[in-house]
């Protein structure tokens, strides 16, 4: 294999010394002139509509500029389909906005909130998603009676996938040697919580100009999605660097459009960020996963069938439910291989703060309620789940109907050697004693062990335009509206392209992030920011340099192809001697542009394996995870840090931990989440982590330049099923009620009597 | 926050003049690492119209042995008291509690008075205002207490008739079996009452005009052995959802004196009396221990969410007579 200068070797984070010495500025950091502050006064009730509202008060209050109430706010909308306005007659969830302040300072503003008069008629609310689907139950929206929200989304194409239904079920119920039915949830709605809560800056330039500064995971795809639903203006979008998204920041109409009616409404700037408590209970949440379902499966471990219902709860509206409804039918089939299934989704709206977009997004929701039923199957056929995993997972030249409805054929890696070092790093086969039985037991204290799987077809999905420029003096600059939301992605994408013309890294930078500089970035989303992303910065490299030498090809009298370069000078191939530098050839009054674009292509599952061993203190209930090993194949690692960083995030943001504490926890006669603080929302801290190993392989993919293809969101995905495996083993009962609380696994060791399950 | 005036006091008669002087409309801040969450979020009806800084009275934090204890000044931060050899030497029960408490930057503020006197941590009484308003409960004057149909799974057990919300000081846990009393001053009297007597079911014994100026804890025997257990979810940061504390005394394999408090089950720490009288006289068998367990829970009615409260209750009384670790 060749051997780099930068790819796969570990180099210092661009960013790094900025944001470790505090000078990084983050939404809630900047400041611009004249600016007010933005608040939002928040529903009591889950359910209720507005009979009057009195803002007298709160206006004269000295320092208010602006009150807006449903009334008065323009008719921007959020959802998918649109449905959701930025104040509504109409509250849905505890949280929800009635009105909102734009204020000199924060604290006036939040005066000027206690000042505002509501007058609420209350209605009933419903909170569990086969209550909300029945007849009589509180109807959220109008137009979607039953709260069932219409399948399907215009962006993933005119096909997108509705349903998975495939081959013939009856068939599949035949071969069968055992079936398995059962009804299974995940639905403990933990919140990703990335550690800085979401939040803007608007400012309008005249009537049809707006600037936004955000610390969205997606600054672009601001520009793109709210401008043509504000009358179509024109949105320049600025992105600041993210302190963490999980996916969640990616939604930002929410925090975008109450700041940009503000601001219209005082001409001024506003500044609307969330606070900590507004983040957990008015921001989005997991969605939440119920199945019925049923399995079928031969004694050698083939799957013959799978069918059920699948409901998902997406709280008070959907932006993406129903493209994580389409994705999570696309990342089922990566997971399991069989040919005769029919899950029917269901997308239903309850009274609770919604659902966002979320690291997993649908397939993670779906598998974690499934992996119950199939490991019922795997128990009854006798088979080890690492065998299972390796005899299903998809392989290259199997097919599979991805999110737009397509048959895709896989052309990427086979799985099976990252499957089998994971297992013996983790000392699997000493292990496993065989299903529902603990690996060891000491006393009171049992030991069982627990394995995950997940893939995920979108690491080329969606489009990315980059654009490369090329200094005289020896520079590149780097053209892309990627956000840093964490993983050094900014960084990585500068090795890139100092590989491909042979530069020191600190002579490649990144533009800031402005949709009025850089070109269309879906952002980096769907484990897409190595293959997706790196490719469109890549093509763009590829294309500077290539007119770099069209250009000096002429002063050597040579053709293009026989120049090379390094360190800023060009050379022809294989003559030391021949350099000059850029500016010698480029002349010091030029610049070259190379232009970069990647398409959609969704032939490429990536790949996560989690194996995990707990211990359980059988007298009070309490779970310790003792040791995670992840695998993986990447084709090449691109930073070696940043990789086991990105594998080390499996635990928070609504992963692991979703299995052993993380929780939503909703007092359903109030409708209020009652654990909105980082005590009662259990968040694990640094202070208390498992031992964390991973077998990350490097089989090279021919379709990237670098032949990398990354792992992104789904480090987390196969996590919670794996500990609720894990546990179950360990105890000898099956327990699936995530998360796995002291409570639940002392009510399934029946020391307890068994508490009323929680309802959502 | 909500503006209010901000005072520093130079000694106790002036801390506690500005109390009465504000007439039940000021609080006193110590370390601060309750009282600012309390305001900041709101979750009281009553917003204080001024602070008084008792950080600035001197003589406050120090730890003297006499005679026949250890006095603590309630300015005592409880990293003084966890490095302490003093603690360490004839109450190491003390030190164990306090090293569970919150994280190393709280516990370098936070100060022994202020964990007596820390706000209960249900999640009712603590809804912050701004999503949707502050909850009403009996805490504050209200006429209901939502956790008792609501979400109780860290409410009280036992002892609970209108509010359900338990004490969430680990240090009064200790101090209780400890025997230590504490000594509370106001403009015009001084009084020493026990521990366990702090708590009352809606608050603490404490009038508005009165603050904390020091613990006194008797010296235990030397040859008991002191034990603090702390279930949490979460190893750091976390406050108990059951807790006991023990000392137990053990004459060749016979229990000559046991104190076993439980914390977090009820409004105050609780000492089992009937699980000590049980014990005394008895070789500590695993029976012996079950049974004392058993008598120690004896009261306890849980709500809809909390039995598993009960069943880590017992275990950790069986672990703290033992003398196991965790």
């Amino acid at each position: 294999m060749k051997e780099y200068r930068f790819i796969g070797k570990s180099t210092p984070r661009k960013d790094a010394l900025d944001i470790v010495t505090g000078r990084t500025k983050f939404i809630n950091d900047l400041t611009v002139p004249n600016m007010l502050y933005g608040k939002v006064l928040r529903s009591p009730l889950p359910h209720a509509l507005i009979k009057n509202i009195d803002t007298g008060e709160a206006m004269r209050l000295p320092g208010v500029k602006a009150v807006l109430t449903y009334k008065d706010v323009p008719d921007w909308m959020g959802g998918l389909p649109l449905h959701v306005r930025i104040l509504d007659s109409k509250v849905r969830y505890v949280g929800d906005a009635v009105a909102l302040v734009a204020a000199e300072t924060e604290d006036i503003g939040e005066e000027a909130l206690r000042l505002i008069k509501v007058e609420y008629e209350s209605l009933p609310a419903v909170y569990d998603v086969e209550e909300a689907i029945q007849p009589g139950a509180p109807q959220l929206y109008e137009q979607f009676p039953g709260n069932v929200l219409p399948q399907g989304i215009p962006a993933f194409g005119p096909h997108s996938l509705r349903e998975l239904v495939i081959g013939d079920l009856e068939k599949g119920r035949e071969e069968a040697d055992f079936i398995v039915e059962g009804s299974y949830a995940y639905e403990n709605i933990p919140n990703p919580l990335p550690p800085e809560s979401p939040g803007a800056i608007a400012a309008w330039e005249g009537t049809d100009t707006l600037n936004v500064w955000s610390a969205s995971q997606g600054p672009h795809m601001i520009k793109v999605s709210l401008q043509r639903r504000m009358g179509s203006i024109n949105l320049h979008s600025m992105g600041t660097p993210v302190g963490a998204s999980y996916g969640s920041k990616f939604m930002s109409w929410q925090y975008v459009l109450p700041a940009a009616a503000l601001a219209k409404a005082t001409d001024r700037p506003v500044k609307f960020c969330y606070g900590r408590s507004e983040h957990l209970a008015a921001f989005t949440v997991r969605l939440g996963s119920r199945i019925h379902g049923e399995v079928g499966i031969k004694k050698n471990g083939e799957v013959t069938f799978l069918s059920g219902d699948w409901l998902v709860n997406t709280g008070a509206f959907s932006e993406t439910s129903q493209a994580m409804v389409a994705v999570g039918c696309g990342e089922v089939q990566l997971m399991l291989r069989c040919p005769n299934w029919s899950l029917k989704p269901k997308v239903v709206c309850t009274n609770r703060t919604a659902s966002g977009q979320i690291r997993g997004f649908g397939g993670q929701e779906l598998e974690c309620a499934l992996l119950p039923l199939l490991t019922m199957a795997m128990e009854k056929a006798d088979i080890d789940p690492v065998n299972f995993f390796k005899r299903n997972y998809v392989k290259p030249g199997d097919g599979y109907y991805w999110r737009d409805g397509n048959w895709w054929v896989c052309r990427g890696i086979d799985y099976t050697k990252a499957m089998e070092q994971g297992a013996v790093r983790f000392g699997w086969k000493d292990k496993w004693k065989g299903w529902l039985k603990p690996s060891s037991v000491k006393g009171v204290k049992r030991r069982g062990i627990g394995v995950g799987v997940h893939g995920n077809a979108d690491v080329g999905e969606d489009v990315s335009e980059a654009y490369v420029r090329l200094d005289p003096n020896g520079t590149a600059t780097i053209y892309s509206g990627l956000a840093e939301h964490g993983t050094g992605q900014r960084s990585n994408i500068c090795k890139m392209v100092a590989e491909i013309l042979q530069l020191p890294l600190d002579r490649v930078s990144v533009t800031p992030n402005d949709s009025r500089v850089n070109p269309y970035e879906m952002g980096p989303v769907g484990s897409r920011g190595t293959y997706a992303i790196g490719s469109a910065v890549i093509a763009a490299a590829e294309d500077a340099k290539r007119q770099l030498f069209e250009q000096i090809a002429p002063k050597f009298a040579v053709k293009p192809e026989d120049l090379e370069t390094e360190d800023g000078m060009v050379y022809v191939k294989g003559k030391p001697g021949t350099g000059i530098p850029w500016i010698k050839g480029m002349d010091y009054d030029r610049t070259v542009m190379g232009r970069g674009r990647f398409e959609p292509d969704f032939a490429l599952p990536n790949f996560m394996m989690i194996f995990t061993e707990v211990e359980v203190d059988t007298e009070t209930g309490k779970v310790e995870l003792l040791r995670v090993v992840g695998a993986t194949d990447v084709g090449q690692i691109i930073d070696p840090p940043g990789i086991v960083n990105q594998l080390n995030g499996c635990l928070g943001s609504a992963g692991i931990d979703s299995a052993l504490f993380e929780e939503t926890v909703i007092d359903t006669q109030l409708g209020r989440i009652m654990n909105p603080n980082m005590i009662d929302y259990k968040w694990r801290t640094f202070a208390e982590l498992p031992e964390m190993e991973h077998v990350i392989l490097e089989t090279p993919i021919p379709s990237h330049r670098f032949h990398a293809i990354g792992v992104g969101e789904i480090a987390t995905s196969p996590g919670p099923s794996a500990i609720l495996m894990a546990v179950t083993n360990a105890l000898g009962v099956r327990i699936h009620d995530y998360p796995l609380t002291p409570d639940k696994v002392l009510s399934a060791l029946g020391k307890i009597n068994t508490a009323k399950r929680r309802v959502k | 926050m909500k503006p209010f005036a901000h005072t520093s006091a130079g000694s106790v008669e002036e801390a506690v003049q500005l109390l009465a002087k504000y007439e039940g409309k000021a609080k006193l801040n110590a370390g601060g690492t309750d009282l600012l969450g309390v305001l900041k979020d709101r979750v009281l009806p009553d917003y204080p119209e001024a602070i008084i800084n008792i950080k600035t009275i001197p003589g406050l934090n120090t730890i003297e042995e006499c005679e026949e204890g250890i006095s603590i000044g309630a300015l005592t931060t409880l990293v003084d008291i966890i490095t302490s050899p003093l603690i360490e030497k004839y109450c190491p029960l003390l030190k164990e509690a306090a090293v569970t408490v919150a994280f190393p930057q709280i516990r370098n503020i936070a100060t022994i008075g202020g964990n007596l006197c820390q706000d209960t941590r249900c999640w009712y009484y603590r809804y912050p205002d701004k999503i949707g308003g502050m909850i009403d409960c009996f805490r504050k004057g209200g006429k209901r207490c939502p956790a008792v149909s609501g979400e109780n799974q860290y409410h009280a057990l036992m002892g609970a008739k209108q509010c359900f919300a338990v004490c969430p000081s680990d240090t009064a846990i200790a101090l209780t079996a400890l025997g230590a009393t504490f000594t509370a001053v106001g403009a015009e009297s001084i009084r020493t009452l026990p521990v366990n007597e702090f708590y009352t079911p809606l608050g603490n014994v404490l009038t508005p005009g009165e603050m904390i100026t020091a613990i006194y804890i008797p010296k235990p025997s030397p040859v008991a052995g002191q034990k603090f257990l702390k279930f949490t979810l979460r190893k750091p940061i976390d406050f108990a959802i059951v807790s006991v504390a023990s000392i137990i005394t053990l004459d060749q394999g016979i229990c000559t004196g046991a104190r076993i408090v439980l914390g977090a089950v009820a409004h105050t720490p609780v000492r089992v009396l009937k699980a000590e009288e049980f014990l005394k006289g008895k070789e500590l068998s695993e029976e012996i221990v079950a049974e004392a367990a058993e008598f120690a829970l004896a009261k306890a009615k849980p709500l809809s969410k909390n039995a598993y409260k009960l069943e880590i209750a017992k275990t950790l009384v069986k672990r703290a007579v033992r003398g196991d670790s965790s």
